[in-house]
């Protein structure tokens, strides 16, 4: 400001290397000169010159120079002009270019990135998920019991002739549903003592149905395509592909948005809208299993669609048998093809429980009452098809 | 700053800012928008952007500053940095499976770990940004251990929780005479002369109103703007280079105003996104489908793509509106405030200041953002 005022000197100079301010003269020329009382300090070329942020003047720096940090100011307008229209690359790299450069990169970031999360992460899921050992997935299963049993609640359920009665109809299942030679796929099906109207499967094999859905059931019928509808999630191995799945997902969309404030819902929002799409085709597939194994024993595939529909109008939708997907009248209607397809059949084979079983498995909480005293020590069968009791 | 000194007398000078709120008003907003499309890459060039224009506008006895970091930096900073946390989540999630099944609540030491991690990336990405400004030519450098620096951080942070907050004045000064200790201008000695006891002397009243202001909320933005200006004033008063000292006239009330207007911004923001979200509700509810049993089936409307969508397009433009709020009231003008009551004393001091010291890298800006720490939107 004032220390330049009186002399002749037409610039400031900073060599990059002391914090002294240096008065300084430039000659335009082939190249800018930069001269201190006749002793010349450096030559910049015009195409390296680029423009450093400052106040009120032009300020330069040059690219090529052997300090980066020195720094050229020009408090003259008229000597600012000249020495601008000199530099023809002064603002390259910033500005306009820019911006539509990391518009553009996103733009192909964010196409890469939800083609993936449609395509690519469910393919490579199927293609992982056959790769992950048993002993794995039941690690992964004992993990998620514990919370599952926190936030449903309930006790297991093992009034003894209940037990055997559900034993016998999920035998009659697992026979009638998985193929001869899977001797890997474990069953292990337990009633719990809560009002949630629900079945889940975890991964690993474990199938909790609740006896809210247990008391809704009034036939044996219906109550075992359900739990043929689950052991189908098990031998597809329904559950571990949905946690490698959901997993990739939002760490994947989570890449896109990285720290934006909010991301993380738009991340929560974006999953349940993806998993959501994925899990319908596992569903067809469960039902699909289910229909074939109720065919196979000569009862009606139906009878589970008829289950679902009561649920699904009693409560408006909520807590439900499978949330996430809304029970559609394409399921319906495909349950009822499975059933007209094996008409014929359909009510040929034997019950597949005794009226005085069926009474049993229906009070194998103790009674209708939910809140019955809690089962002794859970003591449940553990199933495998290798087990299966010959001849039956 | 009452000791005799010596008689060729250390001039005053001032530091200023030239920023036009206007231009930074509307460099914020076309960031965030820029934010929205590209799905958060652009945080990289706005956060360079906003530092290169308050640098810029901040004046040292005529001289500005200069900010000579570069958004490329920082992506690849990011990029490292989620190179590395990527496999580093997956092996916290895979013992978090193991640890929980062992015992409930046994992943808990792994977030202390985190905790720590977090303050060592606070102290680099601090390194970033002070060897990327330069000051006539000459860049500040600093030096010190991330890590060192992460233990006496969660050890102070130990003893503020343990005395419910007495101790915070003495873990800041602690902790800034580590961060200046390890600062320099060229071969000018960063140091901190501010002591606990004073800052305990100059806030201790207002610790002990917190707990009426929580209970009563409103007086809550006057408390904070006043811790605020007391340690910023505390602060700028005590840090020094070499014989360059400066002293702020910073008054208690002075942000006073900028935290109500910015509270008063995120209050409006919040009935605004109440009425998006009843907004949304209503209209999900009005062509809600008829379920199974005749009654209109509100939960599948709600839950429909379109209605989330909705949702999170409102919350998104809703977090990056306050962003802007955060970046013109709490970052701008407070930057501004303290500038422009900033006075210098002896820096003739750093006229023949020398040497130059090592830009670091972005390395901890990627962890700090990957961590999703907040660095004072800056």
């Amino acid at each position: 400001m004032t220390e330049a005022s009186g002399t002749d000197a037409r610039a400031i100079f900073f060599d990059g290397r002391s914090a002294r301010r240096r008065q300084v003269t430039i000659i335009i020329g082939p190249v800018l000169e930069i001269v201190e009382e006749g002793t010349p300090l450096a030559r910049w070329a015009w195409d390296d010159i680029r423009r450093a942020d400052g106040h009120g003047r032009l300020r330069l720096k040059t690219l090529a120079g052997s300090n980066p940090l020195a720094r050229l100011e020009i408090a003259d307008p008229g000597l600012a002009r000249a020495v601008e229209t000199r530099c023809p690359a002064l603002d390259h790299g910033q500005g306009r270019g820019r911006t539509r450069q990391v518009l553009g990169w996103s733009a192909a970031a964010c196409v890469s990135i939800v083609l993936l999360a449609l395509y690519g992460i469910p393919f490579a899921a199927d293609r992982i998920t056959p790769l992950v050992p048993r002993s794995v997935e039941a690690r992964l299963g004992e993990a998620t019991d514990r919370q599952v049993r926190a936030l449903l609640g309930g006790e297991a359920c093992t009034r003894p002739q209940g037990q055997a009665a559900l034993g016998q109809m999920v035998r009659a299942l697992i026979d009638a549903g998985l193929p001869p030679e899977d001797d890997e796929t474990v069953i292990d099906v337990v009633v719990l003592s809560s009002d949630v109207v629900n079945a889940i499967a975890l991964p690993g094999g474990r199938i909790y149905v609740f006896d809210g859905l247990l008391q809704k059931a009034e036939t044996p019928d219906e109550l075992a395509g359900v739990i043929a509808h689950e052991i189908g999630h098990v031998h597809h191995r329904d559950g571990l592909r949905m946690v490698i799945r959901a997993g990739s997902t939002s760490f994947v969309i989570g890449l896109l948005f990285g720290d934006v404030a909010g991301g993380a819902a738009i991340v929560t929002a974006a999953d349940a809208v993806l998993n959501a799409a994925y899990s319908r085709d596992a569903e067809t597939a469960a039902d699909d299993f289910s229909a074939a194994a109720m065919t196979r024993l000569g009862r009606s595939p139906a009878a589970f669609g008829d289950l679902l529909v009561r649920v699904t109008g009693e409560t408006e939708g909520h807590g439900t048998l499978l949330d996430s997907h809304p029970f559609g009248a394409d399921r319906l209607a495909r349950l009822a093809a499975a059933g007209t397809a094996a008409a014929g059949t359909a009510t040929e084979g034997p019950a597949l429980l005794s009226d005085t079983d069926w009474q049993a498995l229906k009070g194998i909480c103790g009674g209708s009452s939910a809140s019955g005293p809690p089962a002794p020590g859970p003591e449940r069968q553990r199933l495998k098809n290798s087990d299966k009791p010959s001849g039956s | 700053m009452d000791q005799t000194l010596p008689a060729s007398a250390p001039s005053t000078r001032w530091t200023r800012f030239h920023g036009v709120r206007r231009v930074f008003r509307n460099l914020v907003l076309r960031g965030a928008l820029l934010e929205l499309v590209t799905f958060g890459f652009y945080r990289f060039w706005l956060a360079t952007d906003i530092r290169r224009h308050l640098w810029s506008h901040t004046l040292v006895d005529g001289d500005p500053l200069e900010y000579v970091g570069r958004a490329r930096e920082l992506l690849i900073g990011f990029l490292i940095a989620t190179a590395i946390l990527m496999p580093a989540y997956l092996v916290y999630f895979l013992i978090g499976i193991e640890a929980e099944r062992v015992q409930a609540f046994a992943s808990l030491p792994l977030s202390l770990f985190l905790y720590l991690f977090a303050q060592f990336a606070v102290y680099r990405a601090r390194r970033y940004r002070v060897t990327r400004t330069v000051w006539r030519g000459l860049r500040f450098t600093m030096t010190g251990s991330g890590i060192g620096y992460a233990w006496r951080a969660a050890l102070w942070d130990l003893a503020v929780l343990l005395s419910l907050g007495a101790a915070l004045p003495w873990r800041q000064a602690a902790l800034e005479r580590y961060r200046m200790r390890h600062t320099a201008y060229g071969d000018l000695q960063g140091g901190f002369d501010g002591t606990g006891r004073e800052l305990f002397r100059r806030g201790w009243h207002l610790w002990l109103l917190t707990v009426p202001a929580l209970l009563t909320i409103i007086p809550l933005p006057f408390l904070i703007a006043a811790w605020r200006a007391t340690m910023l004033q505390w602060w700028v008063s005590n840090v020094r280079f070499g014989e360059v000292r400066f002293h702020s006239y910073l008054e208690r009330r002075a942000l006073f105003g900028t935290y109500w207007k910015a509270t008063g911004w995120w209050v409006l923001l919040g009935i605004l996104m109440g009425l998006w979200v009843s907004g949304i509700f209503g209209l999900a509810a009005a062509l809600a489908q008829p379920a199974p049993d005749g009654t209109p089936d509100y939960a599948a409307a709600f839950a429909h793509p379109l209605a989330l969508g909705g949702l999170g397009l409102g919350y998104l433009l809703m977090a990056l509106a306050a962003g802007v709020v955060v970046r013109i009231y709490l970052t701008r003008d407070i930057w501004a405030r303290i500038v422009e009551t900033t006075a210098v004393y002896g820096l003739e001091a750093a006229d023949h200041a020398t040497g130059q010291g090592e830009a670091v890298d972005a390395i901890g800006e990627g962890f700090a953002g990957g961590l999703d720490l907040n660095i004072g939107g800056l």
